[in-house]
């Protein structure tokens, strides 16, 4: 009998134990361990956070789920790692503490023989002072921070109606931020939504981001074949920015907000000051400040874990500049280059450079997108991993099943504006998402695969998913058959 | 420190700063709602992102 730990059940930890689960036989246990009791299906927060849906139409309760599934849940978060074992055991173990309500505070540890570390992202809003809900701007990076900035946003809208304008903005709180495309749907869902409230001409709508362009989205942006040209992503976004009489500050950092104002650095070195009414600014993210310990419980976190808190993998981590990055730096099999039963899937492996170009200001600031690993390449890598440790309990040396985010594509509906015959949606995919030169000279990636178009069936599509992918992650009959 | 919050919206188009971007015509923004040609486009695109996905599985095996 084996026992497989997942640490998260987000999208990739979920993928991953669902996975597992269905491929291992009975006699091997499957254990996820997740601080939250619910699942979020993220990519439709934003719908939340204009008041389209509540919160229950976007999250359900993990347990009876796994119950069904035959996954032990265990509520509780990762607290450290002893992937050597300890002085009771030479089995290695995670230290968990539970979260839920009954047994809130008590510490255990699991042994396993295969962990996936897949605990996402801690969400880093003290990087920046003031930002974040609760202090002076608000976010849509879950389900409950989305319901408070929906309150927020109608009660802008109700003072909009009594005939007062409002300053927007829209954005990321810091210059090291990735989930660009977050922040993109919010702001023309907004946009969409002040209009179907008949209060647009009232409003003042700014997207502020560290992007070096728009449409970059911390991917170095992509290049599409249309109307006879090959046109970067910065056209586009351009474009449906202007459309909408949306403004943008690009190449920005936030270095503080207060109430109605932020305090914004430009890489050219310029102080500005940037007021508002209303500010939705996502946080930079980080790794959850998990701790590893040796059997002799000397401190080896920094063995397994990059300084920025998330998991080291097989990628090249040698520091190098950009015109030197290479597809092949990106890690395959997201093994930790220490413990081989151990790996890391979703956002919680750490990248060994960004995929967009660093900038730093004149002092060194670095204002720059850090690279997105949500959506389609977190399930894939938490299916490859699943099935790699799958193929290794069946006597396989090493990980068998390769996620390379430089071989992979990636398919994205980017919402922008919900209505069934008049939204309209941003239907892109990039292949692949990590740029690779040495195949593809001119762009990175292959045009022929790399495509992007705006209008109504991209609506259609990301209410499909929005069902398919909620369906999939309730583990319903024939789930497995739904594409990552 | 400077106030330079974006220019107010009563300032003329030229003045903005998406003065210089690309803006459809009506009649491409007509084409994005327009409901037999946005079924089609339902079908085409849907068709190449099975297509992306297929070849995004495809060989990982090692």
């Amino acid at each position: 009998m084996a026992r497989i730990v997942v640490l998260g059940a987000g999208v990739a930890g979920h993928t991953a134990a669902a996975f597992l689960r269905r491929w291992l036989p009975n006699r091997d246990e499957v254990t996820v361990v997740s601080p939250m009791a619910e699942y979020n299906w993220i990519p439709s927060n934003i719908w939340v956070g204009v008041g389209l849906l509540k919160k229950r139409q976007v999250v359900f309760p993990l347990a009876p789920v796994y119950r069904r599934a035959g996954i032990d849940f265990r509520q509780a978060r990762a607290v450290a790692l002893w992937p050597e074992g300890d002085a009771q055991s030479a089995t290695p173990a995670v230290e968990i503490e539970w979260t839920r309500e009954d047994r809130r505070g008590e510490r255990e540890k699991i042994r396993y023989d295969f962990l996936v570390n897949a605990t996402g992202p801690k969400l880093n809003f003290e990087a920046t002072p003031g930002l974040g809900p609760g202090k002076h701007s608000y976010s849509v990076c879950t389900a409950d921070h989305a319901e408070e900035t929906a309150r927020a946003f109608l009660e802008e809208v109700e003072r909009m109606r009594r005939g007062e304008r409002r300053k927007f903005v829209v954005g990321v709180g810091h210059g090291a931020c990735t989930c660009e495309g977050a922040a993109f749907e919010y702001i023309v869902n907004l946009e969409f939504e002040l209009r179907a409230h008949g209060v647009r001409d009232r409003a003042e709508i700014l997207y502020l981001t560290n992007e070096y362009e728009l449409g970059d989205f911390g991917i170095d942006g992509v290049h599409i074949r249309r109307g006879g040209y090959i046109t970067p992503s910065k056209i586009f976004h351009e474009s449906l920015f202007a459309e909408r009489g949306i403004d943008w500050l690009t190449r920005a950092h936030v270095r503080g907000v207060e109430a109605g104002r932020a305090d914004v650095l430009t890489l050219d070195g310029e102080e500005r000051e940037v007021r508002f009414d209303f500010a939705m600014l996502l946080p930079p993210f980080r790794g959850v400040d998990m701790k590893a310990y040796a059997r002799d419980g000397a401190d080896i976190t920094d063995r397994i874990f990059a300084p920025n808190g998330f998991m080291k993998v097989d990628a090249d981590y040698t520091a190098k500049p950009y015109e030197q990055w290479r597809a092949r730096d990106w890690p395959r099999y997201y093994q930790s280059p220490a413990y081989e039963n151990l790996f890391a899937a979703g956002i919680a492996f750490a990248p060994p450079h960004p995929i967009s170009r660093l900038r730093t200001t004149a002092d060194g600031m670095m204002i720059s997108p850090a690279p997105p690993r949500t959506g389609m390449p977190s399930a894939m890598i938490g299916k490859a991993v699943a099935a790699s440790i799958v193929d290794m309990l069946r006597g396989a040396k090493k990980p068998t099943h390769a996620a390379s985010m430089a071989e992979m594509g990636a398919a994205c509906v980017a919402s922008a504006g919900a209505n069934p015959f008049t939204g309209t949606a941003a239907s892109i995919t990039v292949f692949p998402i990590v740029p690779d030169y040495e195949r593809y000279p001119e762009y990175g990636r292959d045009l022929n695969y790399t495509f992007g178009e705006i209008g109504l069936a991209g609506h259609w599509i990301k209410i499909l998913l929005h069902h398919m992918f909620l369906y999939k992650a309730r583990l319903r009959p024939g789930w497995w058959m739904i594409p990552e | 420190m400077s106030e330079t919050a974006p220019p107010p919206q009563s300032l003329p188009p030229h003045l903005r700063p998406w003065f210089y971007a690309t803006k459809p015509t009506r009649w491409t923004r007509f084409w994005r709602t327009f409901l037999p040609w946005q079924l089609v486009r339902f079908a085409v695109i849907n068709v190449k992102m099975m297509i992306l996905i297929w070849r995004s599985h495809r060989g990982r095996k090692r």
